[in-house]
């Protein structure tokens, strides 16, 4: 029996993607500093969006690991759209297809998976970003459903969303057994989201506010069972840090190849400056940690596919690729010279989007005494 | 309506370059890719499909690994791949590949139209599509550039000329060679992707002894032609700056013209 390799095949067809198609245009989607609807309709076509979920029920039928494979392509054209992808397949889409209706399916899940609607997920609060414990967004029970109230902060889509799966407070004396998902649709009366913010870096994610005001929604818009809200997110929250990972290695390829590209062009005192050893020792550190950053992450992806506890594989490859690709932008920013410092090359749009990686999936300073935790202390 | 697109598989570069110790390929560090000609080729029979319905075949000859080939035209929607392959194709001229798959075209049988690229980058030859209409006995057009009407025996095609186009109606079945031109291929269904690659996937491998072939007809041996060297041409081309004003550098450029008898 003669097959292709699917992770191989996937890589490939997603790489002639993002080499004809979104680095040509990458530059100039970042400077508009709009959604990409465009490309998220190309994403859309290629079924992109349901790679993690099964083919009978309107995915893909992939995995975790061709699911990370296809960010890290795409994150090294464009970080932002490789992060509204990663966010359609993931956290934006995955409560509802496990715990939405029916009808919810049908109107919401399948359009999304085509590229036809956008999804969001929504656990930031003014006075909750690390801890979720302070949640206040409050849904309160009553016959016909919930009524609820509050606000969310630095919701990715917020402004351009057609649905939203938000984390809610249902019984605050319950504390963390008291959260709970919540699906609304955009235009549920009394929600209402901001100007998008301005930002550092991935300029064309929408990133908002979200207001709650006395929004009324049926009982069958709670995601998952009452108090398992807390559970659910932590079941895919290894696959929100391999994921954040992925994208980091993505930006680390970007910048290394642009570093190699530019380091055998420029000459400086005779000689390319490729020949220099401190150049070279820049190089060198990049490959090393793309590599390790790759197999941290690729180890995590293949434990989720088998199913195996993998929080601490995880943390630790979203920490360390994060933090290579930090240094990645950086270090292009240097070997570029002054042309790392010009917003004409793209150098500088990696030391600006690589800061996207720092915070979402738990910051580093949240990851880090939990790793030295799980090792001992 | 039963489309067979033929489809190679090839080394992913425009600048083929050549072993200057052998004169052969060097294939390592290179991707292989679906001849873009033919990625053309597979989109133009899937839009048909998608217009009056049918069935595609992918029809490749290669090694094992240009099975990749196949799974991504299953990908872009292609229902069904066919890889010939064996190790006595190997080494075949284009009478020997065209008479493969033109043996390979009789046992699948039953078809309207067969489509493929006008020529594949690492031969550059354009013989297989016509040789494969040649050796099936059908009508065909090359350097199609549009497909303006598909009828129940006919088929209504444009072909690129170096200085203008011919419209052509053609009985079907026939053969068509497409160029560029013709459409914007798709890129290919992740989820299509994946089921190529599993057991039960749409992918048949055929031998010599499949098609019904003699091992001494295909291949190396069932080959007209033989490569006896392959190099790259020594680029020799040099410039000449012409110093001085205006008038002198034009005498001298006027005399060196006449030297070399150019003028
Ligand atoms: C581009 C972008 C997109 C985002 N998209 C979304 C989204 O779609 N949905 C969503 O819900 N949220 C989103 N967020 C918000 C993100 O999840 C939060 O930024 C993150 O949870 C951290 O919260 P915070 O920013 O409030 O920082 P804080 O929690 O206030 O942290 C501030 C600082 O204190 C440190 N700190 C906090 N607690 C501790 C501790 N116990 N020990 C040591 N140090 C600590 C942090 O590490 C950090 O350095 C997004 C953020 C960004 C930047
Ligand atoms: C904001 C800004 C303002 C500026 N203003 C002025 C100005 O007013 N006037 C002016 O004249 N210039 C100005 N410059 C240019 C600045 O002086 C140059 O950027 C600087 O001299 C470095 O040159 P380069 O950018 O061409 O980098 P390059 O010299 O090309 O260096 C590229 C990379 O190679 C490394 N490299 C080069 N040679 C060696 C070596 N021998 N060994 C090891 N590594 C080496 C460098 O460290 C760098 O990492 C400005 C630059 C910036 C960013």
């Amino acid at each position: 029996m003669i097959r292709s390799n699917p992770e191989e095949l996937i890589r490939k067809s997603i790489a002639k993607f993002v080499d004809n198609e979104l680095i040509p245009s990458a530059q100039e989607i970042d400077e508009k500093g709009e959604f990409p609807m465009e490309m998220f309709q190309k994403i859309g076509k290629m079924g992109v969006f349901g790679i993690r979920y099964p083919k009978n029920k309107g995915g893909a039928g992939g995995n975790t690991t061709l699911y990370c494979i296809i960010c890290e392509e795409l994150a090294r054209g464009l970080m932002s759209v490789a992060a509204i992808t990663a966010m359609q397949c993931l956290m934006g889409t995955n409560f509802l297809f496990h715990f939405g209706t029916k009808e919810m399916h049908e109107k919401y899940f399948l359009p999304a998976m085509r590229g036809e609607k956008i999804s969001c997920f929504c656990l930031t609060e003014p006075e909750a970003g690390s801890d979720l414990g302070n949640v206040s967004t409050l849904a309160k029970k009553t016959d016909k459903g919930f009524v609820v109230n509050g606000m969310k902060t630095w919701v990715t889509n917020g402004p351009v969303a057609d649905f939203y799966t938000v984390l809610c407070q249902t019984d605050p004396a319950k504390k963390l057994r008291g959260l709970n998902f919540f699906f609304f649709p955009k235009d549920t009366p009394g929600l209402s989201a901001s100007k998008a913010f301005d930002l550092l870096g991935t300029r064309t994610t929408q990133i908002s506010e979200l207001a709650f005001n006395e929004v009324h929604i049926p009982h069958e818009y709670m995601l998952g069972q009452e108090g398992q809200g807390l559970n659910n997110l932590l079941s895919i929250l290894s696959e929100i840090r391999t994921m954040t990972a992925a994208l980091a290695i993505g930006l680390q390829r970007a910048a290394l190849d642009d570093s190699i590209r530019y380091a055998h062009e420029r000459a400086q005192f005779g000689r390319t400056i490729s020949k220099y050893q401190l150049i070279q020792a820049k190089i060198a550190n990049m490959a090393v940690n793309l590599e390790a950053s790759k197999l941290l992450t690729y180890k995590a992806t293949r434990m989720i596919d088998n199913k195996e506890e993998c929080l601490k594989e995880a943390s630790i490859a979203k920490y360390f690729a994060t933090e290579s690709a930090c240094k990645a932008g950086d270090e292009v920013t240097r070997i570029f010279g002054a042309y790392g410092y010009s917003m004409e090359y793209s150098a500088q749009r990696y030391y600006r989007d690589n800061r996207f990686l720092l915070y979402g999936g738990g910051t580093h300073e949240i990851l880090q005494p939990n790793i030295a935790r799980w090792v001992g202390l | 309506m039963r489309i067979i697109v033929l489809v190679k598989q090839v080394p992913d570069t425009t600048e083929v370059k050549l072993d200057p110790k052998t004169g052969n390929l060097i294939r390592e560090g290179i991707e292989s890719i679906i001849n873009p000609d033919d990625r053309h080729a597979l989109e133009a029979a899937i839009s048909l499909k998608e217009k009056t319905g049918g069935k595609i075949i992918a029809l490749s000859m290669g090694p094992p690994q240009a099975v990749d080939a196949l799974s991504e035209a299953i990908g872009m929607g292609v229902d069904e791949g066919i890889l010939l392959t064996d190790r006595a194709f190997a080494g075949a001229d284009t009478w020997a590949t065209s008479f493969t798959l033109g043996k390979a075209v009789e046992k699948i049988g039953g078809f309207d139209l067969i489509l493929c690229g006008r020529q594949a980058i690492d031969g550059d030859t354009a013989q297989i599509g016509p040789q494969v209409a040649d050796y099936l006995k059908i009508p065909q057009v090359t350097y199609v550039f549009e497909i303006e009407a598909v009828r129940k025996k006919s088929i209504l095609v444009k072909r690129r000329m170096e200085d203008g186009y011919e419209r052509i109606q053609c009985e079907l079945p026939a053969l068509l060679t497409v160029i560029g031109e013709l459409n914007t291929p798709r890129y290919a269904m992740v989820g299509g992707l994946i089921d190529a690659c599993r057991e039960k996937a749409p992918i048949k491998l055929w031998n010599a002894a499949d098609i019904g072939v003699q091992t001494c007809d295909v291949g190396l041996e069932g080959s007209l032609t033989h490569v006896i060297r392959t190099f790259a041409p020594k680029s020799q081309r040099q410039g000449e700056m012409i110093e001085g004003d205006a008038e002198a550098a034009a005498k001298s450029l006027i005399g060196k013209l006449k030297e070399n008898s150019l003028i």
